[in-house]
């Protein structure tokens, strides 16, 4: 294909996604600056595999590269680890919900944004894309390279722990 | 569902209540989290790169060539080494055919001229490490014999006439292999092998007569 065209195709259908690929890179990073030189990055690495993009879903295909990007910049870093949550042995290990919890106010929500934070990685990748993004479950699998049953249980601890941490703060 | 019914499910010990907390946490997120806005400039900067990335053949690109030629040139040459890759025999044919002819060709054709067979075989003693058999050929006399070598390792080459034929009959240690004949550039070649040696018969002579030579030769 023509560069200046594939170029023009790329951009019509691609940087319409900025806002969330940027989202997503500052919840992963949870760093301004290392999130806007992600994006950048994760565009040019978009651009040169633009034949990998099937024309469907042009969200899901990009936040799949900006997501990509920054977990191979996390590993690098290795400041994050990536911890890989055994679903099988961590599921159900923890206490049942406080109903207390349910009562939030205005003190809770202000900390919503740092409990979203100190979530693991894995959890908070899921609950950003599923609640952000408002991902299906199916798109979500695809993203993070994950069976949906996988996505589903690491929704559901990442909830429960946000629920607990939001409990915390009352 | 709002707080107050949440609050009567408390009360009530509903169990459908935890379900509804975790829902809840899900909507808390939706409407409370913070969504980062891209910041202003970012758009520019990507548009920009992208344009310098059509602009100029970048490393990445050239690169991806260069392997890609390497690539080609490396499977070019190993199918250029498969297809030229040869039978040992072969190998081992062009060396006899080699020493054949540099013996006529040559002032060294006999390191020992005799036509007795109990001159030629001692001769042979301490020079080689195996005692190639020596023998009368009838119509084929013997002219001598001669130290070669081949693939490595000293053989005797025994020396026979007709006419004004020589037949060089090269014979080392080697593992058994099957009888063979070939003929390349008007040279016949019969090789055979017994005793744990292989022997090569070489000659211009004509295909029969060299047939006629070797059967006369294994018969003795």
């Amino acid at each position: 294909m023509d560069p200046a065209r594939r170029l023009a195709l790329f951009e019509q259908s691609i940087i319409p996604h900025l806002t969330a690929a940027y989202n997503l890179a500052r919840w992963l990073t949870r760093n301004a600056d290392d999130a806007e030189d992600l994006v950048q990055e994760a565009y040019l690495r978009a651009f040169r595999s633009f034949e990998t993009f099937g024309g469907t879903d042009a969200k899901a295909w990009l936040l799949t590269v900006v997501r990509n990007t920054c977990f191979t910049w996390l590993k690098k870093k290795g400041g994050q680890p990536a911890v890989e949550f055994d679903e099988q042995v961590h599921s159900g290990g923890e206490e049942s919900t406080n109903v207390e919890t349910v009562l939030l106010n205005q003190a809770a929500l202000g900390s919503l944004n740092d409990c979203l934070e100190a979530l693991p990685l894995e959890f908070r990748e899921a609950i950003v894309l599923r609640e952000l993004e408002e991902l299906s479950y199916k798109e979500i699998s695809e993203i993070a390279r994950v069976p949906v049953g996988t996505v589903m249980s690491r929704l559901a601890r990442g909830r429960k722990r946000l629920q607990k941490c939001l409990g915390g703060a009352l | 569902m709002n707080c107050e019914i949440a609050r009567r499910m408390t009360e009530t010990n509903d169990p459908a209540l935890e379900q509804h907390v975790l829902s809840c946490v899900s909507c808390i997120v939706r409407t409370n989290a913070r969504y980062y806005e891209a910041p202003a400039g970012l758009e520019r900067k990507i548009r920009q790169s992208l344009r310098q990335e059509i602009s100029r053949p970048l490393p990445w690109r050239w690169m991806a060539i260069a392997a890609s030629v390497l690539l080609m040139a490396s499977v070019a040459w190993n199918v250029a080494m498969l297809r030229s890759r040869v039978d040992p025999r072969q190998l081992v044919a062009s060396d006899v055919l080699s020493a054949h002819i540099r013996s006529l060709a040559g002032t060294h054709l006999l390191d020992v001229p005799s036509s007795d067979q109990h001159t030629v075989k001692p001769w042979f003693n301490g020079k080689l490490d195996f005692a190639p058999p020596v023998k009368d050929v009838e119509g084929f006399p013997l002219l001598g014999g001669r130290l070669e070598y081949f693939a490595g390792r000293p053989a005797a080459a025994l020396i026979y006439g007709r006419r004004n034929h020589t037949i060089n009959l090269f014979v080392w240690p080697a593992a058994a292999t099957a009888d063979a004949s070939q003929t390349r550039n008007g040279f016949h070649m019969e090789s055979w092998s017994g005793n744990g040696m292989v022997f090569w018969a070489v000659s211009d002579l004509n295909e029969t007569e060299l047939r006629q030579f070797v059967g006369s030769y294994r018969q003795n």
